[in-house]
C-alpha cells in the first residue's frame, strides 16, 4: 500500500493505494499517530484504494474518534467495492463519506 | 502386499470412507488424488493404523492389522509416512533426528546408525546440513530430513500426507525430486497430493476418491487422459485447487495473498472473488482464529474453484482446542466474512492434526 500525505496548514489530505489490510493498517496506524495533531481537516481519498479488511477499517475509526474531537474528517472517491465493506458494516453510518 | 476390505472410518459428524475395498501390489506408486475431504488422508492413516478403522479389515503381507491383537510397533515399522509438516525433533540435530529410531527400535549401534544416516543423507543431497538443527533449514530441507529419516527405519510401504503443500512453491521441486528417486527404486509408496502433474509422473496407478472411497483406479493415464467416470473426469478438466498451510502466527501474510491472488487470476475467478476469498481467510483466520491459538498450531487453507459452476470453496482447518469462530465476539470481522461469502459452516474434526473445519462457499 502507498501512503501519500499532503499538508496544507491544518488540512491533512491522505490518499491510499492498493490494500488497506492487517499487514498493512499497522503502517497507516503510525502514519496517522505521528500527523494527526492539530489538524483540524483530515480527508481520505480512496480512489486507489483496492481493497479494505476489519484491520483497515479499525484504524479508521480510531482516526474518526480522534477527528470528532479536534475537527472534521471525510473519505471520499470511495468505489463500489469499498463502498459495499462500509455499508455492511454500518461504518456509512459513522464515517462522513463525499 | 495390502488387501483393503470394507473400509470404513466414521466421524461424529462426517464419513470419509464408507467402503473401501482395494489391492496394492509390491513395487506399486499409487498417486491419491481427489477433492478435499474425500478421506485421501484418511485412508493413508488408516492404513499405518493412526486412525482407527471404524469397521473393516487391512492386511498387510498376510497379517490382518485392523485385528485388535495385531502389534501396531511392528506394523509401522514396516511402513514410513512423511507427513506434510516434517514433525522433525527441533531439539535435536539433523543426523540424531535420522539415528534415533533405528537405535531405539532397530537397535543398531550408534556408529551404524550414524553411518546409514550419513549414507540417507547423502541421498537426499544433504549431508553438508548432518549437524544442522531443523530451525537452521528451509522447508525444503527439512521435509528431505524427514523423508531420510523415514528411509531410516528400512520400511517396505512409505505413505506420503500432501508432502509438498506446506512448501513455499520453490522449494517443492526438489522434494518432489526425492521422492520420484525412490520410486524409481522400486519402494512401494502412497502419496496424497494435489500436484497434479507430479501425481501423473511419478505413479504406475492413480486412485480418485470420491463419494467415500476410490471411485475410480487406473493407471495415470487412464485417470487424466481418459477418465472413464463422470465425476473424475470433472475433477480433472474442472477443479483448480490453492492449498497453503501456515504453522506460524508471523507468517507471510503478503506472500499468501499473493499467491491466493495468482491462483485466483490463473483459474479465471472474477477479481471481486478473489477479494473475498482474501476476506474470508483475512477476517476468519488471522483475525479470529489465530488469535486463539497458542503454542504450535497447524491451519490449512484449500480454495477449489469448479469452473462448472463457477463456484469458489474455501476450507479452512486447524488444529488445537475446538473453537467455533462463527461464535466470536469480534462482530466487524465476522460481518465482513459473512458478507464476502454465501454461507460459512463449522464443524468439529478429526481429520489427523486438524480439528476444527470451516467451509466458505465463496459469493
Amino acid at each position: 500500500m502507498n501512503i501519500n500525505k499532503i499538508t496544507n496548514g491544518n488540512e491533512l489530505a491522505i490518499a491510499l493505494e492498493g490494500r488497506l489490510d492487517t499487514a498493512t493498517a499497522p503502517r497507516l496506524e503510525a502514519e496517522l499517530n505521528q500527523s494527526i495533531g492539530g489538524v483540524e481537516k483530515l480527508v481520505f481519498d480512496f480512489a486507489s484504494l483496492e481493497y479494505l479488511s476489519s484491520a483497515g477499517l479499525r484504524v479508521l475509526l480510531s482516526a474518526q474518534k480522534i477527528m470528532n474531537k479536534q475537527g472534521k474528517m471525510t473519505v471520499k472517491n470511495v468505489n463500489e467495492t469499498i463502498m459495499e465493506i462500509f455499508e455492511v458494516t454500518g461504518f456509512c453510518d459513522v464515517l462522513t463519506i463525499e | 502386499m495390502i488387501r483393503i476390505s470394507h473400509l470404513k472410518k466414521e466421524y461424529p459428524n462426517a464419513t470419509p470412507l464408507k467402503d473401501v475395498n482395494v489391492e496394492i501390489n509390491k513395487g506399486d506408486v499409487i498417486s491419491i488424488i481427489g477433492p478435499s475431504g474425500t478421506g485421501k488422508s484418511t485412508l493413508i492413516r488408516c492404513i499405518n493404523r493412526l486412525e482407527t478403522p471404524t469397521s473393516g479389515e487391512i492386511w498387510v503381507d498376510g497379517k490382518c492389522i485392523t485385528d485388535k491383537k495385531c502389534d501396531l510397533n511392528k506394523v509401522r515399522q514396516k511402513m514410513g509416512m512423511v507427513f506434510q509438516s516434517f514433525n522433525l525433533f527441533n531439539h535435536m540435530n539433523v543426523i540424531e533426528n535420522i539415528m534415533a529410531a533405528p537405535m531405539d527400535l532397530l537397535k543398531k549401534s550408534k556408529q551404524q546408525a550414524y553411518d546409514d544416516g550419513m549414507k540417507l543423507l547423502r541421498t537426499v543431497g544433504l549431508a553438508d546440513k548432518a549437524f544442522n538443527y531443523p530451525d537452521e533449514l528451509s522447508g525444503g530441507q527439512k521435509q528431505r530430513v524427514a523423508i531420510a529419516r523415514t528411509l531410516a527405519m528400512e520400511p517396505e510401504i512409505i505413505l506420503f500426507d500432501e508432502p509438498t503443500s506446506a512448501l513455499d512453491p520453490t522449494m517443492v521441486g526438489e522434494v518432489q525430486a526425492v521422492i520420484k528417486d525412490l520410486a524409481a527404486k522400486g519402494l512401494t509408496m502412497m502419496i496424497v497430493t494435489h500436484e497434479m502433474r507430479f501425481a501423473k509422473e511419478i505413479a504406475n496407478r492413480v486412485f480418485y476418491m470420491d463419494e467415500g472411497g476410490i471411485y475410480e483406479d487406473g493407471t495415470p493415464e487412464q485417470i487424466f487422459d481418459n477418465p472413464q467416470k463422470e465425476k473424475t473426469a470433472r475433477f480433472i478438466k474442472r477443479i483448480k485447487v490453492f492449498e497453503s498451510t501456515v504453522m506460524s502466527k508471523d507468517f507471510d501474510f503478503i506472500g499468501f495473498n499473493t499467491s491466493l491472488e495468482e491462483f485466483g487470476r490463473r483459474s479465471g475467478i472474477s477479481q471481486k472473488a478473489i477479494y473475498r476469498m482474501q476476506s474470508v481467510f483475512e477476517e476468519l483466520c488471522v483475525q479470529i482464529v489465530m488469535p486463539e491459538l497458542t503454542g504450535d498450531f497447524v491451519l490449512n487453507v484449500t480454495a477449489e474453484y469448479s469452473q462448472e459452476n463457477d463456484s469458489v470453496c474455501v476450507q479452512m482447518k486447524f488444529s488445537g482446542k475446538h473453537f467455533n469462530p462463527m461464535e466470536s465476539d469480534n462482530i466487524l470481522s465476522l460481518r465482513l466474512a459473512q458478507n464476502a461469502a454465501d454461507s460459512i459452516e463449522y464443524s468439529q474434526c478429526d481429520d489427523g492434526e486438524y480439528t476444527n473445519l470451516i467451509t466458505a462457499k465463496i459469493k
